[in-house]
């Protein structure tokens, strides 16, 4: 077995049991920290397969998003602290059959598709770094600037949709 | 095929898998949006373990998880502000008590 293979397959198992964990704890905090958790070996899995950038840039990215998760679920949580062990789920057997039949598809197609040859090593981590700049302010700048403009049009739809309606009184009226 | 490709595969599939039951069987937004955020993950180890395995050389396959973390972070940024809007109205995020648009 090598550091690899030994690496990915731990950062692996680790990110899928934090991810069973965010379902299973009846505390909303500790399922947020959980769903970071899976999030930073999911990241450190990126950086085993050699992906440095994307690696770095989802551990950043997800324990800032993480954090604010756990925010709005002690905002918005009957019981955050999961103190009365309240049940929060519905049609659980019918979830576990759909979660157990797209697992088992998916690892089916894994196996049973020949993929091909492996490629053996990837470019260093600053030659990946300048190829995807380039890669997005070339060929894919489309896709990329559409991205961004998508993130940018969400964030005011949703500042738009959560911001409290002025009432507004017309002194005019009258 | 490369043992760690497959490796990662399987991971992409047990956390799609897992994203699978917990978006179905949750009831609080937040919660389905965790689901979401893990299905998400599913595919951007896939896409990550693509890159790396099969072509190393093209830069695209990194952008498509770029792409991925966008649509992560805009789900996240959409389902705040409709908890938000729905905590507002209703005092709950409660997907069970959503039944407005039931036909």
């Amino acid at each position: 077995m090598t550091a690899q293979m030994f690496f990915i397959s731990f950062f692996g198992i680790a990110a899928v049991w934090f991810g069973i964990v965010v379902f299973r704890t009846f505390s909303m905090v500790r399922s947020a920290l959980a769903l970071l958790f899976s999030q930073t070996a999911l990241g450190a899995m990126f950086l085993s397969m050699q992906a440095e950038f994307l690696g770095v840039l989802q551990i950043m990215m997800m324990a800032t998003e993480m954090s604010i998760m756990a925010i709005f679920m002690v905002m918005f949580m009957m019981d955050p602290g999961g103190l009365g062990e309240m049940d929060m789920t519905h049609q659980k057997r019918l979830s576990l059959g759909a979660g157990i039949v797209s697992f088992v598809a998916a690892v089916a197609i894994a196996v049973f598709v020949d993929w091909g040859p492996a490629a053996s090593s990837a470019p260093d981590a600053a030659q990946q770094t300048v190829d995807l700049g380039l890669e997005l302010l070339g060929r894919s700048m489309l896709i990329f600037e559409t991205a961004g403009i998508t993130i940018l049009t969400a964030m005011i739809a949703a500042t738009a949709v959560a911001i409290q309606p002025v009432k507004r009184s017309n002194e005019h009226e009258h | 095929m490369s043992i760690e490709l497959l490796l990662a595969l399987i991971t992409g599939a047990a956390l799609f898998g897992v994203g699978v039951y917990g978006a179905l069987s949750q009831t609080n937004l937040v919660m389905i949006m965790m689901g979401v955020e893990l299905i998400l993950a599913g595919a951007m180890v896939n896409l990550v373990a693509f890159w790396r395995y099969l072509h190393p050389d093209n830069p695209a396959g990194q952008m498509f998880v770029l792409i991925i973390m966008t649509v992560m972070a805009i789900e996240m940024a959409v389902g705040f502000g409709v908890a938000i809007a729905r905590f507002r109205a209703k005092g709950s995020v409660e997907m069970e008590e959503a039944t407005e648009l039931k036909g």
